[in-house]
This record gives structure tokens, C-alpha cells and sequence, in this order.
């Protein structure tokens, strides 16, 4: 089970892991230098034995009586107590002994018939160095050895340890605290945006953070942040002409009813004024339960709890069924409506959704061409994606509206509002239909005039290998 | 013939008075429960040919009666009525025992089509010949006649008219035409274009010059098929 604990702050850890990282640097490398330097003064001292050996060789004489003797030479006094100076028979006799008293091992002959031999030995609880080697004197053969006592190299090794030892602490402190500095002072900018970017709050929306520097890491955050901001943004004022549109299209209706309602109690009037009164009430109130029902729909796609009920359809048959539905208003109006298809351009789609896309932006490009004109419909494979085009010889959308064109409630020409047809919301419903399927709808100026419509979806996996391409005049033709 | 009893359950005045008098209208013998377990009551009690219940009521809830009513082997059937269009909502209806239900706000125009609808059901009804005045339909053989002239009708006309012919006298909503003849899910703006721009022509070709007029708008409501003026 885990504990819950509050985590800690990220200057926090950058200084614990520093600490710690130092920490191991720092152990590696005392070791290091200890052994090296523990390495060097055993050197040393064994590289002193040998001098000494070599001043002990030559104190080595010959007594008359044809012995091995001893020259005493002045200066042995001051450092006989950290010597010893022996020489042995080749019986392993010991022929003499001087410098310190304390009693070292004897010494194993068997070993030192060749060349210098070194050996640590143990006497008194004390570590004895020894260097030993055989020596011919007169025709003598002995085996000289001269020890010197361990213990001030050792104790020399031991300060060394203990500087070591003690300082590490110290240093591992000493990076904890300027680790700790340098975390708050790289960490200051992040304190820093964050209590500017408390300040923005939703009516404050507008204000951005100031960028010190775009290329670091700090910069690029902010950046980010930024980016966020006018995103937010964006949809807040989206949200905002969205509801003051809605009331804005349910209050319109709303007063329209109450004044008929008004005027037509107002004073005794025939049945077919009341008729009249009653039937244009009706009207509206129509107008508004549609509305309502669009907006109910948005709301419920906004929410994403609709649910599309996949299946595999050709999008060419998808866009034949919408225009035989809505041929009759481009016949009405003497326009002739095209189907360019290929077959086998198949999309997973909800069919009753995908339906309500084609036919909103249809219906646009009917009502917003001229009588005579030509509406084509194509279907075609782009890539791996189905795209379904509808142009129209309309006039066009300027570029500055080109974005908004699927906003809600958005009209190019405001003045058509209410009676050139719905309520602005039927290419916002093409939209929302379009993205549901994981698709993108976009809108761009034919070069002859009018606008091309494009819905781009993905192509659904089993797509037919056959492409047969035909095309359909549905109304108008040649007549 | 005996007169039609139907049951209101309705706990809202307003709409409650409003079908009634509707239903008057349509000779029905009307009564209303302003409460669901009134509405439980009565419906227990005596004998209707229809129910139209409100889902949300206070005191007992619609479905609880509608589920009460289907464990008791009351076969009456049952339409219901809900603010509410989640789908869920409607097939637990159904499931419990509902014979359709209507989403508010429902055309008054549709109510009174289901209703028949539902009166009618289980008599055999196989018409093949269809008349208003001089108009008259073969559904067998798929000709209009006017006057004794054959009318050149689309598929779609043909389909339009016969759905008047069926409702004549009574209004048709463009919500039920663009729902039973498009097969149109949901209304839009488009298909109420489509829908009125189709109606005009059959009209020109089904109220000929010199002839009486049959197919009249009903502004604000749809339209009707019928003998006389309005």
C-alpha cells in the first residue's frame, strides 16, 4: 500500500538528487585518493628500507677472528627507535641485533637465497615493515634485515582518512545548501509565471504572459501558455455570442407571438383576422421548437452523449440519397444539380448524421446559388481519406468570414437573417456531424466564383478495390 | 357506434384542458386525471380505449403506472407523453407495455394521427381504392384519377397523396410528412422546404382549374385533405 505523502517540491528534489548525486561523486573519489595516496606511502617507506638496507650493508665487517662484525657508526642513536637492524646466519643464527628493543619474529630463511624481500610483520601489536636479503662478507654468507615500524605511516594515513571522512559531510552540505540556490534561482521564473498567470483570470482573458526570452526552456512554456490563453479565450467569446445569439433567436419569436397575441385581443376582430393572428403564432412557435431542438442537439453534441451507430456506407449513395431529397429545391429554382461519383468510397458512419451534414451544406449551396445555376456534388477517394465536395455558383464567402462560416449562428449577410431561411445554425450542425465521425469539413473560393464545400472523412477499413466513376445530372439537365 | 373513451393523465392544467377539448372535437368521451394516482385509479377502475399518459407526474410516476396497469392484464392502449427524447426513456417505455409515445412539444395534428392509428390497429383496414370527391387513388394498380383524368404523378406525389387520402379531414403535420414520406429522422429547415415545394405541386396537379379545391394549408399547423372550404 502506498502512504500518501505530500510530494515534495521540485526544488525540493533537484536539491536532494544534487546532494546525492555529489554525495556518490564524492565517495568514488575520496577512495580513490585514499588508496592512491596509501599506495604511495607504503612505497615510500619500503623505497627508505631499501636505503636503509643499503647503509646497513655497508656497517657490515669483518672481525679479526674472521666473523661477521658490526661497524657502530654515531648517528644510529637517533632513529634506533624506529628501526631494527638484524643479521642472521645462513643457520638462522642470529649474529647480531641492534636499533629498537621490540622483539620481532625470526626470520624464515628458506625464502630470502635469491633477492630482496619485503614482508609486513606483526610484533607487539605493532606493524613492522621489513626488507631482507642474503649478504657475502669475507666469504660469510648471511641474511641482513632491517625493519622500521609501520605506526607513523600509519597514523599519517589515518589524518588523511579522518580529513576525508569529516570533510565529506561538510561538502555534501555545502552542495545541499548551493544546490538549494541554484534550483530557486532556475526554478524563480516557473514561481514567477505562475503567480502572473494566476492573475488571468476569466474576465482578464485578453492579457497574455511576457515572454523574457522565446528560445529557453522558460520561453517555450510560457509560449505554451499562452497558446492556452488564447484558446481559452477564443471559446469563452464563442460561448458567449453563442448564448447571447440563442437568447438573442428565442427572444425574437418570443416577441413576436406575444405582440400577434397582443394586437389580436387588443379589440373584437373577424375569425379570419383570428385565423390569421393564430395561424402566424403558430408559425412561430414552430420556428422556435425547431431551434430549440437544434440547440438541444448541439448542446447534447457538446456534451458528447450521442451516440452514432456506425456502418459501412458508400459515400456516393450517402450523397444520392440527400440530393434525390433535396433535388426538388434546386429544380424549383431552375439550377441544375450534378452527382460526380466513384463507387466504392466507403466511410463508418451513423447514416442518419452523416445525412443531416450533406444535407444542411446542400441546402446552402441551393439556397445561396442564383436561379439557372449549377450545383455539383463529387465524391472521390483523396489519400486515405472519402471526400464528398458540393460547389455552388454563389457569392462566395470573403476570406474574412471563411473561418466563422461554421460558427453558430454566424451569417455572412446579417440582413438575411430570419428570412432567408434558418437561424445560421445549419453549417454549425454540418460541422459538429462532420467532426463526430473523426472527419473535418472546409470551405474554399472557386476560381469561377461561388464556394467548394469540402467534407473529408476517413475512409472505412474494407473499402472496395473497384472504382467505377459515373456521373449523374439529377435535375436540370439538358432542358 | 359507441364513443370512444379516452383517459388524459395529465398533471399540467393547461395541456390537459387543451387535449381534452381536442378530443371532444374529435367526438372522443374524454376524461382527466390531473394526478398520477388518480390516472391509476381510473384506469383501474373503468374501461378506455386509450390511454395517453404523462411520464413525469406527481404522486406516481408514468411508468410506474403504465408497468402497474400491463402486471394487471390491463390490455388498454397506452400512448405516452415525455418532455424528455433521451432514448432510454422511450424503449424502457415501450418496454413496459406503451403502444407509442410523442415527445413535447408534439403537433396536435400528430397526436390525433397516432391516436387513430392506435384506435384503428388490430382491425383489418386493406383499402385499395382511396376518395375525396372526385379524387380518387388505386392503390392497386398506382393511378389518380380526377374528375375521371388520369394524373401524372412521381413516385413521391403518388406516396404524398395517399398519406392525405389516409388522413383526409383531418391535418397533417409537415413533422409526420417529413418523418412517414421522407423518412426524415429529425426536422430541419431543408426538409420543410422540400416538403412545402412538393406539396405546391401536387396541388397544381391534383386541384385542376375548374376543379375544387382539396389540398389546403393549414398555416402554422400543415395541411388537410378535404372536401369544402375551411
Amino acid at each position: 500500500m502506498k502512504i500518501p505523502l505530500a510530494a515534495p517540491t521540485i526544488r525540493a528534489r533537484l536539491t536532494g538528487w544534487y546532494a546525492l548525486a555529489l554525495t556518490a561523486m564524492l565517495v568514488v573519489y575520496a577512495t580513490a585518493t585514499f588508496i592512491a595516496v596509501r599506495h604511495e606511502f607504503l612505497e615510500q617507506l619500503d623505497e627508505r628500507l631499501h636505503d636503509d638496507f643499503e647503509v646497513a650493508e655497508g656497517r657490515l665487517t669483518r672481525t679479526a677472528d674472521g666473523r661477521v662484525g658490526w661497524a657502530v657508526a654515531h648517528e644510529d642513536a637517533h632513529d634506533s627507535e624506529s628501526r631494527v637492524y638484524e643479521v642472521w646466519s645462513a643457520t638462522g643464527e642470529q649474529i647480531h641485533r641492534s636499533g629498537a628493543p621490540t622483539p620481532l619474529p625470526p626470520i624464515a630463511l628458506g625464502a630470502t637465497n635469491t633477492s630482496y624481500r619485503y614482508e609486513t610483520v606483526v610484533a607487539n601489536g605493532e606493524r613492522w615493515r621489513t626488507i631482507a636479503a642474503p649478504v657475502t662478507i669475507g666469504g660469510h654468507n648471511v641474511v641482513l634485515r632491517v625493519s622500521r615500524s609501520e605506526e607513523r605511516v600509519r597514523e599519517e594515513l589515518s589524518e588523511v582518512l579522518l580529513v576525508l571522512v569529516l570533510g565529506l559531510p561538510l561538502v555534501v552540505v555545502l552542495a545541499g545548501v548551493g544546490g538549494y540556490l541554484l534550483a530557486r534561482r532556475a526554478l524563480l521564473p516557473i514561481d514567477h509565471l505562475a503567480s502572473e498567470a494566476r492573475r488571468i483570470t476569466a474576465e482578464r482573458l485578453h492579457e497574455r504572459l511576457q515572454v523574457p526570452n522565446e528560445r529557453d526552456e522558460i520561453g517555450r512554456l510560457t509560449t505554451v501558455i499562452n497558446g492556452t490563453f488564447a484558446r481559452l479565450e477564443s471559446s469563452f467569446e464563442q460561448l458567449r455570442r453563442f448564448t447571447a445569439d440563442s437568447s438573442h433567436e428565442l427572444r425574437t419569436p418570443l416577441a413576436v407571438v406575444r405582440g400577434i397575441g397582443e394586437a389580436a385581443v387588443a379589440e373584437r376582430r373577424s375569425p379570419a383576422e383570428y385565423e390569421e393572428a393564430i395561424g402566424s403564432m403558430l408559425e412561430e412557435v414552430d420556428r422556435m421548437s425547431g431551434l430549440v431542438d437544434t440547440l438541444l442537439r448541439l448542446s447534447h453534441g457538446d456534451a458528447g452523449t450521442i451516440r452514432l451507430s456506425r456502418e459501412t456506407l458508400d459515400l456516393g449513395q450517402a450523397a444520392r440519397d440527400v440530393a434525390t431529397s433535396l433535388g426538388i429545391l434546386a429544380e424549383e429554382r431552375n439550377q441544375k444539380l450534378t452527382l460526380d461519383t466513384t463507387s466504392g468510397v466507403l466511410v463508418a458512419a451513423d447514416r442518419l448524421v452523416l445525412r443531416e451534414a450533406v444535407t444542411n451544406v446542400l441546402d446552402n449551396a441551393i439556397k445561396y446559388s442564383p436561379d439557372g445555376a449549377t450545383v455539383a456534388m463529387r465524391v472521390e477517394r483523396v489519400g486515405d481519406e472519402a471526400l464528398l465536395a458540393i460547389s455552388d455558383e454563389g457569392p462566395g464567402i470573403p476570406p474574412e468570414h471563411r473561418e466563422r462560416i461554421f460558427d453558430r449562428f454566424f451569417r455572412v449577410d446579417a440582413s438575411r437573417s430570419r428570412n432567408g431561411g434558418g437561424a445560421g445554425l445549419g453549417l454549425a450542425i454540418a460541422k459538429w456531424a462532420v467532426e463526430i465521425h473523426g472527419g473535418h469539413i472546409t470551405v474554399t473560393d472557386r476560381s469561377g466564383g461561388g464556394s467548394e464545400f469540402r467534407i473529408l472523412l476517413p475512409l472505412a477499413q474494407q473499402t472496395a478495390a473497384v472504382d467505377r466513376r459515373s456521373t449523374q445530372v439529377y435535375v436540370g439537365g439538358s432542358s | 357506434m359507441p364513443l370512444v373513451r379516452v383517459l388524459v393523465v395529465e398533471d399540467e392544467r393547461k395541456l390537459a384542458q387543451v387535449l381534452a377539448s381536442a378530443l371532444r372535437a374529435q367526438h372522443y368521451d374524454v376524461v382527466v386525471a390531473p394526478t398520477g394516482e388518480d390516472g391509476f385509479f381510473q384506469a383501474n377502475a373503468e374501461t378506455f380505449d386509450l390511454v395517453l399518459l404523462d411520464l413525469m407526474l406527481p404522486g406516481r410516476n408514468g411508468l410506474e403506472i403504465l408497468e402497474t396497469l400491463r402486471k394487471r392484464h390491463v390490455q388498454t392502449p397506452v400512448l405516452i407523453l415525455t418532455a424528455r427524447d433521451g432514448v432510454d426513456d422511450r424503449v424502457l417505455g415501450l418496454d413496459l407495455g406503451a403502444d407509442d409515445y410523442l415527445v413535447k412539444p408534439f403537433a396536435l395534428p400528430e397526436l390525433l394521427a397516432r391516436i387513430r392509428a392506435l384506435l384503428r390497429r388490430g382491425r383489418p383496414a386493406e383499402v385499395v381504392r382511396l376518395k375525396v370527391g372526385d379524387l380518387e387513388l388505386d392503390l392497386a394498380g398506382r393511378r389518380v384519377t380526377r374528375a375521371g383524368r388520369l394524373l401524372d404523378l412521381t413516385a413521391r406525389e403518388f406516396e404524398l397523396l395517399e398519406y392525405l387520402l389516409r388522413h383526409q379531414g383531418h391535418v397533417v403535420s409537415r413533422e409526420m410528412l417529413a418523418h412517414e414520406i421522407w423518412k426524415e429522422p429529425r426536422r430541419a429547415t431543408p426538409i420543410d422546404n422540400v416538403i412545402d415545394v412538393q406539396v405546391a405541386r401536387l396541388r397544381r396537379k391534383v386541384d385542376l382549374d375548374g376543379h375544387e379545391r382539396l389540398i389546403h394549408t393549414v398555416r402554422g399547423v400543415g395541411f388537410v385533405l378535404r372536401e369544402g372550404e375551411l
